[in-house]
């Protein structure tokens, strides 16, 4: 509160700061030196810091100035200048370009700053870094093309999330996702949908609306952020208008996509299951002409997964225009985008409008709206998980002798070892989707009453109306369909206020910032279920009696203060400090405000004397180094108060203690140490960035055990850590750069190891899934698996290895064994990866340009659970099996090779729980290549065009892996069973400026 | 440039007088605690939802009592095989540890945390807040008494598993009892260390003579479906009758047993009702207090229920055994025989309907509501926690002891009971008499085990060669384990001898 005041009465004070004097008036046009004129350019009067004035779109300016004054006129990317007036009525001012100051800005937490000033581990992409690729969110562009940010997808569905994990994974119970920050507010992220499979928050934003994503890694670039910054921030700015005359740009792209299946994945053929059956069946004793007869083959077998997978198609249309004054600017989109995807039943559609506007109200005044639209809808079909509707599973067991159609032509659902469903049959009657309209809007005043000194405020609302459905059609001859209905609200306020100072003394450069910032979030969401009638089959038919209503809601608020302090001596030696205190409604009364600050320093070792000789060839060289704490408050809301819930006994509902209070319940925080070099060679065309840190999480939130003498036997406390540790590499090169040839390349490595370090009463929790295990000295996730061995030469038997172990976990002994029973579990291995990185190269000679994009993980496993079915030495005869299986023991003297098949074997062989399924998932992935083709300006310039470019891509068109089932990614903890896998596509496109 | 002044310092004044409740958000969809009990009708959910857990499968949902019958040899797993599910195995082995013991110490504590928040609100808040409206001051006194009640009944059956009864810790010379909690520690971080035998035991009696002062003499619980499944003025006497025995004041036992008695509310069943009252949908005329089941209950054990439980076509492994099956005279109601299915409301123990069992034998005194068929769904059964018969066995004991009631005696006593089992009176009544009577009267009813371990010399020899050996008096299985999990976050508690 204290800091609200001062603020306020720093303002007052300022107020008070006028002058003037004897005027005169003086008008002139500002050019630069090579002619052209200098729209927005300042001119102030010297000693002033109220009198100045911009020059308009043909560089006029007008001032009423002392006669005997100075102009100073200024203006980003050149030097400034000084002219005396005189008493001369007009005076022209040509401005010489600033070469330091052209250099590169990058966006950091509320503000910019140049990179060769940043202290703390960043990374950031221009939107020409981003592709052309046809995704639906932006999150899914940076997948290996920063260091340290690890985006991992587990959905190729068309509008899938993402998982984003920045430096490791830092929690169990709190979130481990980044913060977004959209134009300084942050935003909703993630699967925010109730039916559908997947659903991404970001599918909002239109990717080629953005100017610049910065992604903030460590504690002294995100610690401004506060209890929300322990996974990292990604800031994105949108697009603004420039200065200059109107500017449209129309794109059109068209796309076809497939399964992404490099290794020949496949199933079995007809015949080859019947033999192999036949096969299982004769190991188990029975007659193969009786259980698996060759007559199964006389009506034809064929491939369920081709009838279920078709081609996907891609549309996107956008046009945007963008124009500016010199006091206005405006820039604003439309785009819409139709995905169907590779299955049936499977489609994703967009609709997106931007207006962004920025207006100099006056001298000091400038004020602005960020208003993006967002219509979404999203169609699919049962696939979460194994489920008989889904058509990837479906398709791969189904047996490849039972029809797709029935007699009539209708799709076949006499089907009973698939539960008589048929993906088909779902796609064509049963619905499944998601419509969200989203409205972000953002409006700012900003004003400088002297120059450098700014007060800015930004105040948004973010709202999205969601409803889903979800309906189940009657089988053929019954009247009543079931319906799932569901209508969701979220609603985010925001205030962020701040004021921000920068003033230099001789070669002491300060920038200070002081905010102040309020958040409240509102989430409603209400449901309906109950039977309906097939002709009307909406919940206006529901059978009241039976049907239900769900309604739930949550509110979270949170106030914070933050204060930043930039220091510099003679862009030598660099200081940065920032605080930010956050109070959220989340937490317990006793730790309600949380308190996150942190440290960096930099050495720019090429500004000091000594480094003069080498300026030839070396431009940059910094150390930088940090130290902070910042918090993750990614909890559900209300965990902090003790609560009754309703208990039914005896006819009557009474009230019991459910869970404790939790007046201490407070933030995880996170401790991250920071070393780093920037450096650039030979004109700054070799750029190298690298980066180590050391992340702590401590106060982990777990549920401990307390004595129930209590009442309760656990409380949702902050206890347990964690620790991340890696480092990062990033290399930019222009390797030829002349007036046709330009080759640059680029690549970044990073490397990241997780440790477990504490988790309170215990030292091993399970995952949600039972096959992963959070062990204290293990990696985060652990994969905890029976260790199997392989086959028995002599028999064809599964063996699998029996351990003794020692009081500290060590193997002492090992022996084998053919009991499923007597099969030891072990921590087989990671699905984190160790290394993840990409490399990108882009040639062009004129207008032409060819670049390519490869992403690639390795070090982690993963762990393909479906293999249960589809690979299981005849426990399953009742589903196809992959091709694979044909490799199974057929002699003594047989290795490597898959047990020998019987019938209904009841050995678990192929448990879920198996190092057997367990792979490595290391991939290379050719994500991106792209051919396009800039028309020749004088040529477009003849059909009044400003420019024109064609071009083809091809999508994740190749993927280098080992792993026995389509694609490797599965999710960051490497199983995401079920889910719709990767997919390739080719897109092409045209995009004219006009 | 003065507009803006204006505008900020009108949003810097409607910051400030804003901003002290901006992070109080409480959740809306459930009740905090200080809203749950803020008024008397959340008082008395408070209290009606605090009987709650009585009927978890730790309690009298199923294995309080069927493991004491286990364990005194009442009770026996089948010898055929297709009788047995592989449950009740620690009672029958005696293979209790700290890893596998008796689980009611959660259940417990969560009762007695729900009636201190009640007790400690009224406290807090003073009367006058609840009096609100039609709202009396007996009213809100009458919850009270109800949180005595369940206060003293939670801490009774916790001691009576966990500790040695007031007779044996003196035998054995090991005291430590429970830890007595008046006052919910709403951190969870306090290490509350086990009281002495004598403190709980007089903790008890208090609780219960304050609920005896509190509580209307015609105060029943309402909206309620089972008006004997709550706290009543009886109901305590009751409950207190039995604490008085089992600390041996004869006395006092008597005295209360004797109110109870003598309340016309209750009737004892005659020999003719007897087989059948044990399928009533609420309690009969003989029941004091008890448990209500049904599926409908929060707290249901469903297949691990009682009535699953000895049913030969449920999990059946709770068999009555040879050795108490034998026991009764011809004619005795309480042991009459038939089989499943056939004579079902008409006798006590029967065998399975297909007699495939070996002529095994299972009670019938939670043969089910009617409201399931053991196949498809579980039936449910109320279980009994007192009834009348006891309070006559009560007295009949304490005046054996040196009690003295005018008109009563103990021979006067258990011939009234034996007249309504249809068993001939006795010509004399002592110690041996009244133990082997209340054996006869209350098996499976949780009682036999407790009443050999509240007496000095009470011992236990098994009838059946596959259990392991006898105990002894100054058996260390008369006081359980506390549940491993309570050690590793308290360090303050002792342990069990022998454990």
């Amino acid at each position: 509160m204290k800091k609200a005041k001062l603020l306020f009465s720093a303002l007052f004070v300022l107020l008070g700061v006028t002058l003037f004097a004897q005027n005169v008036q003086v008008s002139g046009v500002v050019r630069e030196s090579a002619g052209d004129v200098v729209t927005g350019a300042a001119v102030q009067l010297k000693g002033s810091t109220t009198v100045y004035a911009m020059t308009d779109a043909l560089g006029n300016y007008r001032i009423s100035v002392p006669s005997d004054g100075t102009l100073v006129v200024s203006c980003l990317g050149f030097k400034t200048a000084e002219i005396p007036v005189n008493g001369r009525a007009v005076i022209n001012v040509d401005l010489e370009p600033d070469s330091e100051m052209l250099e590169e800005t990058i966006v950091v937490a509320y503000g910019t700053v140049r990179r060769e000033a940043n202290t703390g581990a960043v990374s950031s992409l221009k939107n020409d870094g981003l592709a052309e690729a046809p995704v639906a969110s932006v999150d899914k562009l940076l997948a290996g093309k920063m260091a340290g940010v690890q985006v991992t997808g587990n959905s190729g569905q068309p509008g899938a999330a993402t998982q984003i994990r920045i430096r490791g994974i830092s929690s169990i119970n709190a979130g481990n996702d980044p913060l977004w920050v959209i134009d300084g507010i942050p935003v909703e992220t993630g699967d925010q949908s109730y039916f559908t499979n997947t659903s991404n928050a970001m599918s909002a934003i239109n990717p080629n609306d953005i100017e610049s994503i910065t992604v903030l890694k460590d504690a002294a670039a995100a610690s401004i952020y506060g209890s929300r910054a322990a996974n990292g921030v990604v800031l994105v700015t949108t697009k603004s208008g420039r200065s200059g005359k109107a500017n449209f740009n129309a794109r059109v792209k068209f796309g076809a996509s497939m399964l992404a299946n490099d290794n020949h994945f496949r199933v079995m053929t007809g015949e080859e299951l019947l033999n192999w059956q036949r096969t299982a069946y004769a190991n188990a004793g029975a007659n193969p002409d009786e259980k698996a007869p060759m007559s199964l083959l006389d009506n034809g077998t064929h491939d369920w997964l081709k009838d279920f997978t078709r081609m996907g198609a891609l549309q996107e249309y956008e046009i945007n225009a963008s124009a500016g004054t010199d006091r206005g600017r405006f820039y604003s989109s439309l785009a819409y985008q139709k995905n169907d995807g590779i299955t049936y039943g499977t489609d994703f559609q967009k609709f997106t409008a931007r207006v962004n506007s920025d207006y100099r109200l006056t001298n000091t005044i400038e004020i602005g709206t960020r208003v993006n639209l967002a219509y979404t809808m999203s169609n699919d079909t049962p696939m979460q998980s194994l489920y008989y509707n889904n058509p990837f599973f479906a398709g791969l067991t189904l047996l490849p002798w039972l029809p797709l159609y029935d007699e009539d032509g209708e799709f076949n659902l006499k089907l009973p070892s698939n539960s008589n469903t048929n993906p088909r049959y779902t796609a064509k009657y049963d619905d499944q989707w998601e419509k969200q309209y989203r409205v972000h809007g953002t409006a700012y005043l900003q004003w400088e009453p002297v120059r450098n000194l700014i007060f800015k405020t930004n105040n948004s609302v973010e709202t999205t109306f969601g409803e889903g459905r979800r309906y189940w059609a009657p089988d053929p001859g019954d009247s009543e369909g079931t319906l799932q209905t569901s209508t969701t609200q979220y609603v985010t306020l925001t205030t962020s206020n701040t004021v921000t100072y920068n003033f230099a003394l001789s070669n002491h450069n300060f920038n200070v910032l002081a905010g102040q910032e309020a958040m409240r979030r509102n989430y409603l969401y209400y449901y309906m279920y109950g039977n309906v009638d097939a002709n009307i089959p909406y919940p206006s038919t529901m059978v009241s009696e039976q049907d239900q209503v769900g309604y739930s809601g949550n509110a979270r608020t949170l106030l914070s203060f933050f204060g930043q302090f930039d220091y510099n001596y003679d862009n030598r030696y660099y200081l940065k400090a920032s605080l930010r205190e956050d109070g959220s409604s989340l937490f317990g009364s006793e730790n309600q405000w949380g308190l996150f600050w942190a440290v960096a320093g930099s050495w720019n070792i090429t500004n000091e004397n000594f480094m003069r000789g080498t300026s030839g060839w070396l431009n940059l060289l910094k150390l930088r180094a940090s130290y902070g704490v910042n918090g993750n408050n990614s909890i559900a809301p209300y965990r902090a108060y003790g609560v009754y819930a309703t208990s039914a006994y005896n006819g009557v509902n009474g009230t019991l203690p459910s869970t404790p209070d939790n007046a201490s319940l407070s933030w995880e925080k996170n401790y991250t140490w920071n070393v780093g070099l920037d450096a650039g060679f030979f004109d700054n065309r070799l750029n190298v960035q690298i980066d180590a840190y050391s992340r702590k999480t401590t106060d982990m939130l777990l549920n401990k055990q307390v004595p129930q003498t209590s009442g309760f036997s656990s409380n949702f406390m902050n206890i347990g850590s964690l620790s991340n540790k890696g480092f990062e590499i990033q290399i930019n090169g222009d390797i030829i750069r002349n007036a046709d040839w330009t080759w640059n390349a680029g690549f970044n490595l990073s490397y990241n190891k997780s440790k477990l370090l504490d988790l309170g009463d215990t030292d091993e929790m399970t995952y949600s899934d039972s096959r992963i295990k959070h062990k204290v000295g293990k990696q985060f996730y652990t994969f905890y698996l029976k260790d199997y061995y392989g086959v028995n030469p002599s028999n064809g038997e599964a063996l699998w290895r029996h351990h003794e172990f020692d009081e500290d976990g060590n193997i002492t002994s090992t022996t084998l064994t053919n009991s499923y029973n007597d099969a030891s579990y072990i921590y087989a291995g990671s699905p984190e990866p160790k290394f993840t990185g990409g490399f990108n190269t882009n040639l062009s000679w004129k207008g032409l340009s060819l670049s390519a994009f490869f992403e690639f993980k390795t070090g982690n496993k993963v762990l393909i659970v479906e293999n249960r079915y589809v690979n299981s030495d005849g426990q399953q005869m009742s589903m196809n099996q992959t091709a694979r299986s044909l490799n199974y023991w057929q002699k003594p003297g047989d290795t490597g090779v898959f047990p020998k098949p019987v019938a209904n074997n009841a050995t678990n062989s192929n448990t879920f729980a198996s190092t057997r399924w367990m792979q490595d998932g290391s991939f290379l992935r050719i994500k991106d290549i792209t051919l396009s083709y800039n028309l020749p300006t004088n040529f477009v310039k003849q059909i009044g065009l400003n420019a024109v470019k064609v071009y083809a891509s091809a999508l994740n068109i190749y993927t280098f892996h080992d792993v026995d089932w389509w694609d490797p990614e599965r999710g960051v903890d490497g199983m995401g069973t079920g889910v719709y896998p990767m997919t390739k596509s080719i897109v092409g496109g045209i995009e004219v400026s006009f | 440039m003065k507009k803006i002044a204006y505008i900020a310092l009108f949003a810097a004044a409607l910051f400030v007088s804003s901003c002290k409740d901006f992070l109080k958000e409480e959740p809306f969809l459930t009740q905090s605690n200080a809203l749950a009990l803020i008024d008397y009708n959340a008082l008395d959910k408070a209290v009606a939802g605090a009987y709650s857990p009585l009927a978890d499968g730790t309690w009298y949902g199923a294995n309080y009592v069927l493991t004491s019958e286990m364990r005194a040899d009442n009770a026996t797993i089948p010898t055929n095989t297709s009788f047995q599910s592989g449950r009740y195995q620690p009672p029958f082995y005696m293979t209790y540890s700290a890893d596998a013991t008796v689980g009611l110490w959660g259940y417990g504590y969560y009762v007695i945390s729900a009636v201190n928040n009640v007790l400690e609100a009224i406290e807090e808040n003073g009367m006058d807040q609840y009096t609100k409206g039609d709202v009396t001051e007996q009213d809100v006194k009458n919850l009270q008494a109800e949180c005595y009640f369940l206060r003293a009944l939670s801490m009774f059956d916790m001691a009576r598993i966990y500790a040695y009864s007031p007779a044996k810790a003196a035998a054995v010379n090991f005291s430590d009892c429970i830890p007595i909690i008046l006052k919910t520690d709403k951190t969870a971080k306090e290490q509350p260390a086990r009281n002495s035998v004598s403190e709980v035991y007089a903790r008890i009696i208090e609780d219960l003579t304050t609920a005896e002062s509190l509580m209307a003499a015609d105060y029943t619980r309402a909206g309620i479906t089972d008006k004997k499944a709550a706290a009543t003025l009886p109901a305590i006497q009751a409950l207190l009758s039995r604490v008085y025995l089992y600390n041996q004041n004869w006395q006092g036992a008597a005295d209360y047993a004797t109110k109870v008695i003598n309340n016309s509310a209750f009737k004892l069943w005659t020999a003719k009702e007897y087989p059948s009252v044990w399928s009533a949908a609420t309690g009969g005329s003989e029941v004091i207090f008890e448990v209500y089941g049904n599926k409908s209950n929060d707290y249901d054990e469903y297949w691990e229920g009682p009535s699953h439980m000895t049913n030969p076509i449920g999990y059946a492994d709770c068999a009555a055994s040879k050795a108490l099956t034998d026991l009764f005279e011809p004619g005795d109601v309480r042991g009459s025989k038939g089989v499943r299915g056939a004579d079902d409301g008409a006798v006590m123990f029967c065998t399975d309907k297909d007699e495939a069992s070996g002529g095994e034998l299972w009670t019938m005194k939670y043969y089910g509501k009617g409201l399931g068929d053991a196949t498809s769904t579980p039936d449910v059964n109320n279980v009994i926690v007192l009834r009348l018969s006891e309070m006559y066995l009560n007295r009949a004991e304490a005046l054996v002891n040196g009690a003295s009631v005018s008109g009563a005696t103990a021979l006067g006593d258990l011939n009234t009971i034996r007249a309504n089992r249809g068993v001939a009176p006795l010509n004399a009544a002592g110690a041996a008499a009244v133990a082997l009577e209340r054996r006869l009267e209350l098996n499976f009813e949780g009682h036999y085990w407790f009443d050999l371990a509240r007496t000095a010399s009470g011992a236990v020899t098994y009838s059946d060669p596959r259990r392991p050996a006898n105990l002894d008096a100054t058996s260390k299985f008369w006081a359980l384990p506390i549940p491993k999990r309570e050690y590793d976050v308290n360090e303050n508690l002792s342990h069990n001898p022998g454990f």
